[in-house]
């Protein structure tokens, strides 16, 4: 090992399914200098070591998005993941293929599903054909427009919001995070004249599915901040529709259930969302849970300065889906 | 050190030994806790999703009532937090802040940006310190493998919550480790509890709750701790119908964080609220030695 390269040990998964029972790791060490991306550890290790290991990459520079793997058990792009910090943290380089994918041979992943949700969410202009763009013209935006695209040009559908997202993993009818950031950019371009039939859609096809719990934003290696853009989404559904499915009745229920109390009232917020009759399901658990705490069948005290949050919603809650 | 205590609705009410366990805490710190009758709901998420900037208002509401009083604020969970600090956050931005103070000012509600956001966790960690803590210890939790699970709103967005890495926290094992438990390290404690879609879709969010809570169980965990009430509804209130989900028993009783910091403190387990609990404690409770005479 000479002065400026580290000895950096890689444990990589390797599948084959059909033919291996099992998924095993394989360990290769190599020197590298610290600054040396993973996927060039990776692409020596296939081209000096092990020739049968298979991944995915094209462009190296973070710009085609084909690398995305789990690096240490982060989903990360490995031409853009430097190797001397993982092992700096970790001691070694654990390489896995991404999640919520089925994996086709070591690092490859099917990317069908994932393909299948962005081609559902039609991520093309719709343009009203009584309005035709002139021909041989660029239709030109104002910078406040293009402003409202907010992070999401910049997607490279490498697939690492999808491998991170609990919601894909647990729920098909989640179309994943990179499917809805890229609605969302369908759904404030000027040019659109879908934008109502694409915001009344998604509401029903899994929208309200997401958890706003930001694995997404924190995996895009191009921050795009999907889970911001949904919360965004939710707003527009809501205000194009009123509150239709029981996540956006949650949403509006909580927010006139704060304006009466200042405080959660919990049982009013669950006939808010469901209704009497739906609230019959949840009736069997929800006794064993009042009878350890009898409070969430109570009304809650209320807040002093009550009038205050009523002027803060005069003045910023549109009156419309009240 | 003297804090504005924001218990947010859950600890007030069906999460109230939450609220029983931080006061004692507290009082056993020598941390003032002053309380505002005026504090309103965070809106836990939803408002958010309803109307953002409602959202940022009305907790630009709660931190000018703390700032008033010349306080920082300490949440007892993660949502509030989250919720709080990205109202800061947001009250950045000149644009956001002169429709928030637009709406805010002719009410005489003042907001300056000057009260510190922090978490009874962070409190502990970084105000009172691991030193301090270790020194209050009279029943270390010896042989109580634990694992953490930090609530997503805590970590994440890392650049807007502004505190530990949302990959590699570690805070909460710190603590966990002072009280002289073993913490247990598991993928799941930095994902989420499935709670915001509880009343969307309860068996996606009973699978999710599901998981992580096995994931601790295969790491060894005895029991796990949250720092968010609404994590320990989802994974304690509601950890019967996650079982049926991923089909395996669970039996994981879930601590609010500070039960465990009160019983290694001495505190009677009878005094914690555990009877509030769905998940029983007493197996996990059984495993702690009886505190040294």
């Amino acid at each position: 090992m000479s002065a400026d390269t580290v000895s950096v040990t890689f444990d990589v998964y390797r599948f084959q399914p059909g033919k291996e029972a099992v998924p095993r790791y394989q360990r290769y060490t190599l020197d590298l200098t610290p600054h040396t991306p993973v996927l060039t550890g990776l692409l020596r290790i296939r081209d000096e070591v092990d020739p049968s290991l298979g991944l995915r990459y094209s462009c190296r520079s973070a710009i085609c998005g084909s690398c995305a793997m789990q690096i240490n058990s982060k989903s990360r792009l490995a031409c853009e993941t430097q190797v001397g910090p993982e092992v700096e943290r970790h001691g070694r380089i654990v390489v896995e293929p991404m999640l919520n994918q089925s994996v086709l041979r070591d690092l490859i992943v099917d990317q069908s599903p994932f393909w299948r949700e962005y081609e559902k969410i039609e991520p093309h202009l719709k343009l009203d054909p009584r309005r035709p763009m002139p021909a041989g013209k660029a239709t030109p935006m104002t910078p406040a427009q293009v402003d409202r695209f907010q992070g999401t040009p910049r997607c490279i559908a490498c697939a690492a919001c999808y491998s991170a997202c609990p919601a894909v993993s647990s729920d098909p009818a989640f179309p994943g995070p990179m499917a809805l950031a890229k609605l969302y950019r369908f759904a404030v371009d000027p040019r659109d004249a879908a934008r109502e039939d694409r915001l009344v859609r998604i509401q029903t096809e899994g929208l309200w599915l997401c958890l706003r719990c930001h694995l997404c934003t924190e995996a895009c290696p191009k921050d795009v901040r999907p889970s911001e853009r949904i919360r965004d989404l939710k707003e527009m559904a809501i205000a194009v529709q009123g509150a239709t499915e029981h996540g956006s009745k949650h949403a509006v229920g909580f927010k006139r259930n704060i304006r009466e109390g200042g405080t959660l009232n919990e049982m009013k917020l669950v006939r808010q969302t469901f209704g009497i009759f739906g609230m019959l399901p949840q009736l069997p658990h929800g006794l064993k849970i009042w009878r350890k705490k009898p409070e969430v069948a109570r009304r809650p005290h209320p807040i002093e300065g009550q009038e205050e949050l009523e002027g803060i919603y005069r003045a910023l809650d549109r009156e419309g889906d009240r | 050190m003297k804090l504005a205590y924001y218990p947010g609705c859950v600890a007030k009410e069906s999460g109230r030994e939450l609220d029983l366990s931080t006061r004692w805490v507290c009082q056993a710190l020598g941390i003032e806790i002053a309380e505002f009758p005026k504090f309103s709901c965070c809106g836990s998420g939803f408002i958010d999703e309803s109307n953002e900037l409602l959202n940022i208002a009305i907790n630009a509401r709660n931190l000018a009532i703390a700032e008033a009083a010349g306080l920082d604020l300490m949440t007892v969970c993660s949502t509030c937090q989250g919720m709080l600090s990205l109202a800061k956050v947001r009250m950045e931005d000149a644009a956001v802040r002169a429709k928030v103070d637009a709406a805010l000012k002719p009410l005489g509600i003042d907001y300056r940006g000057t009260s510190k956001v922090t978490h009874l966790l962070r409190v502990l960690v970084e105000d009172v310190g691991l030193e301090a803590i270790r020194a209050k210890v009279k029943r270390p939790l010896a042989g109580l493998k634990v694992g953490a699970f930090y609530g997503c709103h805590l970590l994440r967005p890392a650049d807007e919550m502004r505190w530990e890495s949302p990959e590699e926290p570690h805070a909460f094992e710190d603590l966990l480790a002072a009280l002289g438990a073993e913490p247990v390290l598991y993928r799941g404690r930095v994902m989420c509890c499935g709670f915001p879609i509880q009343f969307v879709k309860p068996e996606t969010a009973g699978r999710i709750a599901g998981r992580q809570i096995l994931d601790a169980k295969d790491h060894g965990a005895d029991a796990m701790a949250t720092p968010c009430p609404l994590c320990h509804i989802s994974m304690d209130a509601y950890q019967g119908p996650a079982a049926k989900l991923v089909g395996r028993p669970l039996d994981m009783p879930i601590f609010h964080l500070p039960q465990l910091v009160a019983l290694a403190f001495g505190a009677s387990p009878k005094e914690l609220g555990f009877s509030r609990h769905l998940v029983s404690p007493e197996a996990a409770l059984a495993k702690v030695p009886p505190a040294a005479r």
